[in-house]
Order: C-alpha cells, then structure tokens, then sequence
C-alpha cells in the first residue's frame, strides 16, 4: 500500500474512535426540559440585578465578564503578535529596486460606493454595540461590523494606510478603561466588573443596566480597532 | 489584603498601556513591564505570607458581585499563593534574563509576556472551568506569539515550526476541552468546578465522557508521553528564559488544572492519572539518555518530572494529606532546578552538552549547576528529598510496590543522565567561546540557587512540623561542611586545618555516645579522616571545590554513625554519596569512572531506601533497632534489598566494578579517603543489619549463608583480578574488593571470631589501605605514571616510601609479624568453628594470591633497575610522607598490643554472640584451638630476620656491584618496548591457568544492560518525526488508549 | 428523542468536527489545515449552542414578548449562548495567529508542505 493510503486509514480508523466518542455523547443527550439551576437564576434575577433586556449581554459583560475580559485580551495579544510579526517580514522584502506590480486603478463606482457605505457601517456597528443590552448585538457584533467597513475601504483603495498609532491609542485606552471600570466595581461595588456601579435604571431603555452599554461600547471600539489592525497588517504585507 | 484579582488587572492594565507608550520608548516599556511583574509577586506573596504566618482559611473572590456558580469566582488559599507567587516570579526573572531580546522585540512583546504570566495566574486562581478554558487558551496564544516572535532573533526557522505544531495540538485539545466543558455543563447545570465535583459528574448521565474530554485536555496540556514531540521542540529551539517560563510555570499551572479536574473526577479516575504519570515519568527519562542537545535534554527532564508529579496527584487516595506536602515538595524542586538551568543555558553559548565544560571556569556557576541537579535528582536536603521519602514509604506501606519500583527506576535513569552531563561540564575539553556573563542573566540563575537553598530550609521545617523530623539543613556537620562553600577563596592550607580541627572537635564532642563498635567507625572515619587530610597540606593553591566536597563525605560519615532512625541514616547516606562523588570527579580521567559509582551507588541507595519503607510499612517514624522486630514475610525482603544496597558501597562481587577506576583515578589524598574510609560505610550499614535483624531465610534460601559465599568469591575473584592489574593504583583498588570480601565473610559467619575479625580487617584495611594509596600515590606523583613496569629501582631514591610499603605489605599478606597475621590468626579460629566448609577453602586460596599481588609492589617499584628518566626522582612531598610514617607507627603498635582496641570490642561483642570470645591474659591471647602472643612472634620473627640478613650480608661480602648499564643490549628496538620489561604481565602463567575467573563477564552485564536503555531511549525518540502531523496522530491515539482504559474501569 | 433538532444539530457539529479533524491529519498544506481547523471549530460552536436549546423556547432577550415574570418557562438557557460567543472569538485569534505563522513558514521555506518542517525531531 502506498503511504499516503496509510496515513488515510490511520486517519480515518483513529477518527472513527473519536466519532465513537461523540456518538456516546450525542446518544446520551436528552434536551433539558426545565432550565437548569444556573439558568434558572439569569432568567429570574438578570432584571432586577443587572437590568439588561438581552440575557446574554449580562452574563457576557457581567456575570462572566472575566471571561469576556480574557477574550478581548486574546484579541490584543493576536492582533499585536500577527501586526509584529507581520512587521518584522515586511523589512527584509522592501529592498530598493524589488520589482514593483502595476496596480489596477480602482473604479470610480467603488470608490465612490465605499465612501458613500463606510459611514453607513459605522453607524450601524455603534448602534449594535450601543444597544448590546438591549437588542440581539453587542461589542464584538459592533466592532466585526466596524472592522468590515475598514475592509471596505481597504479593499477600495489597497494602498490607503491607516493611521497605525491611532488604532493603538483607541485599542488601549478602550482596554484601560474596561480594566478601570472593572476595578472600579471591585472598590465601589460588589465585585471585579459589578456594573451597579451607575444605576440600572429602568429595563428596556438606553441608558440602563449600569455600566454595561459603556463596557460594551469600549469592547466594541478595541474589538473594531483589533480587527481594523489586524487587517491593517494583513493588507500592507500583501503589497510589499 | 490586595485581591488577587489585581493580578489580572495590573497585568492587563499594563499590557495595555505598553500599547500607548512610542515604540522607540523601549527602555520605559521595559521598566513597565518588569514593575508589573514585580508588582504581580509582591500580591502573591503577600496572600502566601498572610497564610504561612496564620492559620487563615482560603478565600472565595467573587466577580460581577454574585455569588457563585452564578459568576465566575477565584481562590487564593495557600497552594495558589504559592503557585501564582512561582509563576510571577519566574516570569519576572525569566523577564530579566531576556532583557536584551524583549527590547529588540519592543513593547508588543512585552505585552504578550506579561499577558501569558497573568494567563499562568489565571489558570490557577479560577474555580470555573470555562474561565479556565478561557486561560489556557490565553495561555497558548501567549505562548505561540512569544515563539513566533522570538523567531525574528533566531532566524532559523526552528522556532517557528516548534511553534506551528503547538498550534496544531492546541486545536485539537480545545475542541476537546470545549466539548467537554459544555456537556458537563449540561449534566451538573454549573461551570463552577466545585459544583461540578459536589454534583459528582461522573456518575451522572453522559457525565463520564465530558469528563473524560476535560480530562484529557488539561493532560495533554502537561505533555505527556507519546503526545508530547511538539514540547520538546519548544524547548529545544525557544528562548531559554522562555523555556524557563514555560517548564516552570506553565508546568506548574497544568498541575493545578490537573489537579482541579481530579476534583471531579473522583478516585475513579487516579488509577489513570497515576498510569499516565508512570508511563510519562519513565518514558521521557528513557528518551532522554540518548539526548546531546542540552534544552532538549531539559525538556525531556521537564517532562518526566511533570509525569512523577501527576503520579502523586494520581496517588492521592493514600497520600491524603501529605500529598501536598510530596507534590510541593516535588513541584518546587523541578520548578526551581529546571528554571534554573534554562536560565544556565542561556549563558553556555555552545547547545551540546559538552558545551557546558564553559562553566567550570566560574565557580559560582558551577556551584549553581550543582545546586539544580542535585535538587532534581531528590538529594538531601532538597525538597525532593523529603518529598520522595515520604511518597516511598507511603506506597510500600500500602504494598504498590510496582509503582515504587518504577519510580525508582527512572529516578535512577534520571540521575544517571544528570550526573553524566555533570562528569562533561567538570572534565570535558572546555570551549573556546567563553560563558556570557551579563549581570541580568547571571543574577536570574543565582536567584533560583537562593530559592533552591532557602526551600530546602523551608521543605526541612515542614517536615519537622509534619512529621517531627529534624531539619537536615541544621545538623551541624552539614552546616560545617557547607560553611567551606563560603570559605572556598581561602587557602587552601587554612582550609585544611580548619577541615582538621573541626573533625577532631566533632569527635571530642561525640565520643562519649559511640559503644566500641561504633567507637570504631567513630575513630576512622573522623580521627583517622582527619589523618589522611595532613596529606593534603602537600596541595597549594586554593583547591576550589576540594573542601566542601571532602567535607560533606565526612558529615554525611559522621551522621551515619548516630543515626537512630532509617530517616537519618539514609540522609547520612545520601550525603556522603554525594560528597564522596565529587571527591572522585576531581580526579583527572575519573569521569567515566565517577559515574558509574554515583549510578551504583544512588541505585543502591534506592535499594535501601525501598528496604526501609518496606519495613516502615507506613509508619511515620521507624528506629533502626526495630528491624529487629519485623517478621515473616516481610523480613527477608528487607534484608535483601538493604543488604544488596550495602554491598554495592562495599564493592561486592557483581556489583563492584565501580571501584577500581574510581579509587584509582582519584586525586593522590582522595584515594585514602574513598578507599581507606569510605568502604568502611558499606560494613557499618552490613554490620548494623545482619546485628539488628540476624539470619533471614529467603525461600529456603539463608541470606546470610548467601552472603557468606558472595564474601569468599569476592576475596577470591577480587584478589586475581588484583595480580594481572599493571597500574599500581589500580591493583590496590581491586585487593580493597578482596578485603571487603573477607571483611563480609567474616560478618557472615555469624560467630563472635569473625566479626572480631571483620572489625579487625575494618581497622587494618584503613589503616594499611591509606598508607599504600599515599605511598603509591607520592610515587605516582614523582613518576608521572602509575604503570608498575615504568618504575623500579626506586628504594635508593624514595626509602621512606619504601619502608612505608613493606610495611603495609607485611600487615595486608597476613605474615607475621605484623597486625595483618593477628587478622589471620583469629580468622582461621573463626572458621574452624564454623559449618562453612566449602567458602572456607575458597577463602584460604584467596590468601596466597593477595601475596602474590602484594610483592609486586614491593619487586617491581622499589627493586630491579632504575629507569633512566627517574635518575634525579626525589622523594614524595613531605605531606604525604608524614601520615604513612604515622600509618607505620600505628601498625606496629598494634601488632605489639592487639589487645590495646580488640580486648573492648571482643567484650562488647559477647553481648551478641556470648560463646567463643577469646580470653585475653596479659600479653598472650587464647582461643579454642590455640594461643597467640604477638611479642613472642615479634621476637622471633625479628631475631629469624635479622639472622638471615646478616648471614646474606656475610655470603655477600665480596660481591662485585655492576652498575646499571655495564651491561650489552642488543640493537634491536621492539614493536612495544613495555613487552621486553620484565614486571610486565609478570603473572602471565597464573593468567593461563586462572585468567577464565577474571573475564569481564559483570561489566559486560553492566555494560550491555546501559547499552540495552540506551538503545531503547534511541530507537523510541525515532517515533518523534518532526512532523506535527504526526504528533497530531499521537495525540489522537493517546486520547483514545486513555478512553479505553479510563471507560474500561469505569463502574 | 433523536428527532429533536438539538440532536441534528449537535449530529451536525460532531460531523462537523470529524471532517475537519481528517482534513487536518490528512491535508500536508498548512493553509488547507488552517481552513479545516476552521471547520472543526464550526462544528464546536454548533455542538454549543445545540446543547443549550430547548424545544418550543425562545432567545433570551425579555421583552414584550417575553416578559420578565415568564422568562423562566419562556427561554432557552443563555449560558452556551454567551460561551459559544467567547469560543467564536478566541477560535478567531488562534485562527490569525496560525495565518501568521504559515506566513512565516512560508517566508522561510518557500514551501507550505508541513513535513518540510522536520529539522526539530526525536
């Protein structure tokens, strides 16, 4: 038998004791009738303890908001390691007299169009990390939308350099002040990102549930800005 | 208190703040990031000092204000003050050592760093198993970018692949830890660890596969073998300090999560985790012997300990409280020794272990190396010491033998590969680039000896807290011996008084304890040690390194002696085993030699350590007296396995091949001292058995019969290996396996004669051993070479040396009328009351033999023609000479009064065996068979002698003298001149007739047996392609043999 | 029971899973791996959110459909809802992190075959 044929069936023999795995697994599951215990207590105390109308904003920013923190800094540390390292290949490929590709002129009707659209994008990723707490959304929904309007821009316009420093100065200091507000709960609240640290206010309107639709609009800046960086990164190697 | 939250926001607070500082303002980024880190240590040991110093419950912090499982919550109790206080630091000091390529790589990187320590921390401090998930994922981002980004300094490429393959392995492992985590979420209805371990997941529906898959993650996130080739490229290419980082704490923090998992879990599931730690710890210590890359050797080494610590996890079931005592203990030392190392190796600028040979010209450094190794190879007084002694006696005492045996095993692999690479760094050919010695990376490593030396102290309180056992690092010998570490830039002649005297004072101090037995062992091993030191005062210099390891033989000697309980004397042990290895490496061609007697020594010491558990059988505190009290079945197991791990220090037949190269190759003072003196340890460790626990039957087998027949048959063998020897040291070496020989067949013959006339041959053999090894040894040093047939003629030019060898010859050949025939005289009593027919005559041919050897020293040294080249040789230091003139003295003494040390212990003696004394009447001495007055025999063998010499000197008067070369060689000049001397291969009939006795068939066992590991680590590492396709099968494949197994014994 | 949509779902996901995991044994190019780790991602994230849905229920946002005093017998549980958003992107970062290093590969190689990558063994 060749190798290759034996590497497929290793594979695949392996994989089927894995899928054996997962067939126990599914075979086991029997959906919940009821919520469960955990469940159960976000459906009945989200709003009078956290007061946001979207159940998963709450655990997201709030009761796991230590995770989300993880999260956002996963982002950072990528986005920071992909834009170095990305960085450190675009020296040694920059040496004068490297034959340089004629360019297509980009089309009136694109760059017209993503001129008209950006905007219009970023609105919408404010309003959907704005309103997190409120509507099916929330800070990465928001930033994804912001990053793609970047996109857009870029891929009207390949050359066009973003300003690097200011996406490192929006990221960072979005990242500052949630730790801020994070410690701010653990001194003048009840714990590490306790968003009662302003008033819930009444379910359902915008400016409620504490600190969470300012947590969720600085997660949505530094996801935009680590996105938009990342991006950034990506589209200035591909012209080296 | 700070809340360990802070841990996390100081460190994110700061990463993200690198991210607003300039990128040219690179010092400040790294002034940031080390504060940080300061910062983070300084919370973590805070929380450890707050629970050191009180007895404070761990505390619960909670997030979001609610309550758990509702939110994500945090512990910090003792273990995680410890564990994220080790992470911290190590990141703060791995920080430093990497200063130079952190500020090439800028403020990106240094955010990435603090971001993976903070993760390490994380991983630790969460009591929820998807915030856990969340870390690690952190954690193995962090780590990722770090590889990827230290790459741009490497520029290999290595780094990165290294890197890529983790990735691989990372993504299959999430998917698992995902899966996992959601279905467990699903069965218990929490994400909070505790709440799925009070729910007992387990046992709910579907509850044992998610288990299994959150199990199998965090495993596999501890590297274990097979699913491991990605680590061990990580810590061949990255950045040293970063391996330290990543052995140290990642390490560290997996053993948490393992540990939390296991929470789950239940018993159930510790066989497996013990199954995995075996395999591990065995496996990854076999591959590493065949290593010559020193970091991938440390990663093997990582691995491989990290296995022994989930052993323990896994074992918690009869650890119980202790475990965390054992897995500290354990934890740390890797944790320190391993850090330590990497930082070591980020100063060595060659990757082969060779390489390492650099060191030597730094003491301190040396010192260091030192410290770590003997750290991980559990030598008092580390803490793996007192962890590893504890775990033993825990698992003999509930009879997992199986599992003692293997970790022993592998302990003893583990050594022999750090022992080994520690033989290259003393006496390899040291490397043209020199150690980089940056202060920032010299300091890292001397923080983790201090850290090394203080946990030690620490790990010895709690014992003594736990267990109320002394701390070892106070015992005062010890602490003299150490104190030479600190007095090492003096001279060395201050050194060696100061070595003197405190010897001499220690047994001034002590002597009132020792009964004449013990006063025996007392007086050689501290008077008489303090003796062969006056033949050091012939060194100049300082001798780094001399004293303190002289000095701790010499301790560990003295504890020995007053060990009351199994724990004291094996520490005793250890120390001079150790000390005593270093004095023979300082010979110049000792290495291979060294080696193979720290291997044969740390496994005999196993053996006993294994013996004392046995009897233990759990038992916090056992007296060596109670020995004596162990019965059927047992009984005969103990003795065996302590008796086996005696004789290898005593050199036994099958297990002596360590000694001829390590005394002959020892420095000139240090071969007394191994020979003269140190073998005496071994009888005293014999002597203490076969008092305490007699005649064992193993089998139908007496063991002390057997012993009988290995003390003839290594008298035997060990005497007709000594007559072919042609170096001189050599041969001295092989005749001490002979006299240990007769020492344990005298023992053996459980009658009061022979052990009088194995305590006498305890007292001869360091007399007249020393006294050859230093004469032979000053004629070596004259020379410059140790082979007999170079020499001759020397008796005009060295006389002192001369008469110092008759003499000692005299008394070893057993002739009158010298302390040698009182030896054999109440040997020959002794036998005659003895059954042992058969050794008997054995024995009585190994007499003639050692004559045989014994003249050769005499004839072919002293006598015959003098060589041209040593025309102008002059006698041997005055320093050398002295203590054999003093040897000379005491011989003869003691063979005019005998009665002077024998009639005490021949009393002391009738306690055990009451019948067959003999009766001591002025000068003349009775036994059963006959009498024997040593002045009578003095008399006429001097007045025999002195009759014949005047009679040659009278036939011999007119005698012509021709000088040396009135004589006519023929013109021919042969292939190998040494062929046409006459001395050499002198006894080429006896080779004839008796050379099948002395075929290398032991070393060949040994030999083969190394070889066969050897080959095995070999052939196995094959399996680690390279490609991290592959590892990706050998995950898979590991994850499903756990699932069958773990399912397996699932109720 | 094995009609409920959950378990199509989840049956989904773990296929989901398995494709990707061949595709990643099998496939030598870095970059085919990198999309089938992609795909088994999927697949996890689908196996998440198919565990917490509850048949007849709806998503927990309160509101005048679903007023706060019958959240409890209204919604489906939130939890994997909220994990799988946290899985989606950390799955995201190592996904770039591994762009990044076939880049680099790539930059030191020319080549994106894995098993060029073998100097580091045994």
């Amino acid at each position: 038998m060749e190798p290759i044929m034996i590497k497929n069936a290793i594979a695949l023999l392996l994989l089927a004791a894995v899928g054996a795995i997962f067939v126990s697994l599914l075979a086991g599951y029997m959906p919940d009738e009821q919520l469960n215990l955990t469940a159960r207590y976000y459906a009945e105390r989200t709003a009078q303890d956290i007061g946001t109308a979207n159940i998963v904003t709450a655990i997201v920013v709030t009761y796991r908001g230590l995770d989300t923190l993880g999260e956002v800094t996963v982002l950072f540390i990528s986005a920071a390691i992909v834009g170095l390292v990305l960085a450190q290949g675009r020296l040694p490929t920059n040496v004068p007299g490297s034959p340089q590709q004629p360019r297509v002129p980009v089309g009136e009707l694109l760059s017209t169009g993503s001129r008209l659209l950006t905007p219009l994008i970023l609105l919408l990723g404010i309003y959907v990390f704005v309103n997190g707490h409120l509507t099916p959304g929330g800070g990465f929904q928001g930033g994804a939308i912001i990053a793609s309007g970047m996109l857009l821009l870029l891929l009207a316009d390949p050359l066009k350099h973003f300003s690097h420093r200011l996406i490192d100065v929006i990221e960072s200091i979005s990242g500052l002040l949630f730790v801020g507000i994070g410690v701010l709960g653990l001194l003048y609240a009840g714990g590490f990102l306790d968003n009662r640290l302003l008033p819930i206010g009444t379910l359902g309107e915008l400016f409620s549930a504490g600190v969470i639709p300012l947590i969720y609009s600085l997660i949505g800046l530094k996801v935009g800005s680590e996105f938009s960086s990342m991006l950034a990164s990506l589209s200035e190697t591909e012209e080296a | 208190m700070v809340s360990p939250l802070y841990i996390i926001a100081v460190a994110l607070v700061a990463a993200f703040l690198l991210g607003l500082l300039k990128e040219e303002r690179r010092g400040l980024a790294y002034s940031v990031t080390l504060v940080t880190l300061a910062l983070m240590s300084w919370i973590s040991a805070n929380w450890l000092w707050l629970f050191i110093s009180t007895d404070a419950v761990p505390v619960e912090i909670y997030t979001a204000g609610t309550a758990p499982p509702f939110a994500i919550n945090l512990r910090m109790g003792l273990v995680e003050a410890a564990l994220t206080l080790l992470i911290n630091l190590t990141g703060l000091i791995s920080g430093l050592a990497m200063k130079d390529s952190l500020l090439r790589q800028g403020r990106r990187a240094m955010a990435v760093w603090l971001v993976a320590v903070m993760a390490l921390s994380g991983i630790v401090l969460t009591r929820d198993m998807f915030n856990m998930f969340v870390f690690f994922e952190l954690a193995v981002i962090a780590t990722a970018g770090l590889v990827l980004i230290s790459e741009h300094i490497r520029n290999d490429g290595l780094t990165l692949a290294a890197g890529f393959k983790y990735m691989i392995t990372s993504q299959f492992i999430s998917t698992f830890l995902l899966i996992g985590i959601i279905f467990a979420y699903h069965a218990t209805g929490t994400l909070n660890i505790d709440g799925m371990a009070n729910t007992s997941l387990v046992l709910l529906n579907g509850g044992s596969i998610a288990f299994f898959l959150m199990f199998i993650a965090i495993i596999a996130e501890l590297k274990p073998f097979p699913a491991n080739g990605w680590a061990l490229d990580i810590y061949e290419s990255a950045d040293p300090a970063f391996s330290a980082l990543f052995s140290a704490a990642t390490g560290a923090a997996a053993l948490y999560a393992a540990d939390k998992l296991l929470l789950i879990g239940g018993a159930e599931w510790l066989p497996i985790a013990t199954g995995i730690g075996i395999v591990t710890f065995v496996a990854a210590n076999l591959l590493a012997l065949p290593q010559t890359h020193d970091r991938r050797l440390l990663g093997y080494s990582s691995i491989a300990q990290t296995g022994l610590i989930l052993v323990v996890l896994g074992q918690r079931d009869i650890l119980g409280e202790h475990t965390l005592f054992i897995a500290g203990g354990l934890l740390l030392s890797h944790a320190v020794a391993k850090a330590g190392l990497f930082w070591l190796s980020g100063l060595v600028a060659g990757r082969e272990l060779n390489a390492w040979a650099a060191l030597r010209s730094h003491p301190l450094l040396v010192f260091a190396f030192v410290t770590f190794i003997c750290m991980l190879t559990g030598l008092p007084p580390f803490p793996g010491f007192y962890a590893k002694w504890e775990l033993i006696h825990l698992l003999a005492g509930e009879g997992r033998i199986a599992l003692l045996g293997l970790i022993l095993f592998s302990a003893l692999i583990e050594a022999g590969y750090l022992f080994r690479w520690f033989g290259y760094v003393m006496k390899r050919e040291s490397p043209a680039e020199p150690v980089d010695t940056a202060p920032h990376k010299t300091a890292a490593v001397l923080v983790a000896v201090i850290a090394a030396w203080g946990l030690s102290f620490l790990w010895g309180e709690l014992a003594g807290a736990l267990f109320g056992r002394g701390n070892i690092l106070l015992a005062l010998p010890l602490l003299f011996a150490l104190s030479f570490l600190l007095l090492d830039p003096l001279p060395a002649w201050l050194k060696n008084t100061l070595a003197i005297a405190g010897m001499v004072a220690w047994f001034y101090l002590t002597y009132t304890e020792y009964d004449p037995l013990r006063m025996i062992f007392a007086a050689i091993f501290l008077i008489g040690g303090a003796l062969t030191l006056l033949a050091s005062y012939h060194a100049h210099g300082k001798r780094i390194g001399f004293y303190p390891s002289a000095m701790l033989m010499y301790a560990g000697l003295a504890m020995l002696i007053r060990a009351t309980s199994t724990f004291d004397f094996f520490v005793a042990w250890e120390l001079l085993t150790v000390g005593s290895y270093f004095l023979i490496l300082r010979g110049k061609h000792s290495e291979p030699h060294a080696l193979s007697y720290i291997l044969f020594s740390l496994g005999g010491a196993f053996m006993i350590l294994a013996g004392f558990a046995l009897a233990a059988q759990g038992a916090p505190h056992f007296s060596l007296a109670s020995l004596q009290e162990l019965a059927q079945p047992l009984a005969p197991w103990v003795f065996l396995l302590l008796a086996i791990g005696f004789m290898t220090k005593t050199a036994a037949i099958g297990l002596h091949i360590w000694l001829p190269g390590a005394h002959a190759e020892a420095e000139t003072d240090v071969s007394p001292m191994v020979s003269g003196i140190l073998l005496k340890a071994g009888l005293y460790g014999l002597i203490m058995l076969l008092l305490t626990m007699g005649r064992q039957n193993f089998y139908g087998v007496d063991l002390v019969n057997a012993m009988l027949w290995i003390g003839a048959i290594t008298a035997l063998i060990g005497n007709l290996l000594a007559i072919f020897q042609e170096d001189a040291k050599r041969l001295l070496a092989y005749s001490s396996i002979g006299q240990m020989g007769y020492a344990m067949f005298g023992l053996a013959l459980m009658n009061h004669l022979g052990w009088l006339m194995a305590l006498m041959f305890v007292i001869n053999h360091y007399v007249y051993k020393s006294m050859l090894f230093l004469a032979v040894g000053g004629v070596a040093k004259r020379t410059g070479t140790r082979e007999m047939y170079r020499m001759g003629g020397l008796i005009t030019l060295m006389p002192l040396s001369f008469i110092a060898t008759l003499i000692g010859i005299i008394a070893v050949s057993g002739v009158p009328p010298l302390s040698g025939f009182g030896g054999r005289w109440i040997f020959y009593n002794a036998i005659l009351t003895s059954e042992a027919r058969l050794p008997m005559i054995i024995l009585f041919l190994a007499g003639p033999i050692a004559f045989l050897y014994l003249f050769r020293l005499i004839y072919t040294i002293f006598l015959g023609q003098l060589k041209d080249e040593f025309r102008r040789v002059k006698e041997a230091p005055f320093w050398i000479i002295l203590p054999q003139m003093i040897y000379v003295a005491i011989l003869l003494v003691v063979a005019v009064v005998p009665g002077l040390v024998l009639r005490h212990v021949d009393a002391y003696l009738d306690q055990f065996f009451p019948n067959g004394g003999l009766s001591w009447d002025g000068m003349i001495i009775t036994s059963d068979f006959g009498y024997w007055n040593p002045i009578a025999i003095m008399i006429i063998v001097g007045v025999i002698f002195m009759t014949l010499f005047s009679w040659l000197l009278f036939v011999n008067r007119r005698a012509q003298k021709v000088k040396q070369f009135n004589i006519v060689f023929s013109a021919e000049r042969p292939f190998r001149p040494e062929t046409t001397h006459f001395a050499w291969n002198f006894f080429a009939p006896y080779r004839k007739a008796l050379g099948f006795l002395t075929l290398p068939l032991v070393t060949l066992f040994w030999s083969t047996m190394t070889d066969f590991l050897h080959t095995a680590g070999d052939l196995t590492r094959r399996f680690y392609t390279g490609n991290g396709q592959t590892y990706a099968y050998h995950l898979l494949g590991f994850v499903i043999i756990v699932y069958l197994f773990g399912m397996g014994i699932q109720p | 029971m094995m009609t409920s949509l959950a378990h199509w779902a989840m049956a989904a996901g773990f296929v989901l899973i398995l494709i990707g995991f061949y595709g990643a044994l099998t496939n030598r190019n870095l970059l085919r791996m990198i999309v089938a780790f992609c795909i088994a991602d999927t697949g996890v994230n689908i196996v998440l959110v198919a565990v917490g849905h509850m048949r007849g229920r709806t998503a927990p946002i309160l509101d005048s459909a679903v007023p706060v005093a019958d959240a409890v017998s209204r919604i489906i549980d939130p939890v994997p809802q909220a994990l799988v958003l946290t899985a989606i992107v950390i799955g995201l970062g190592v996904t770039a992190m591994m762009l990044a290093y076939a880049l680099k590969l790539y930059e030191k190689k020319r080549t994106l075959d894995i098993a060029k990558f073998t100097e580091l063994k045994w």
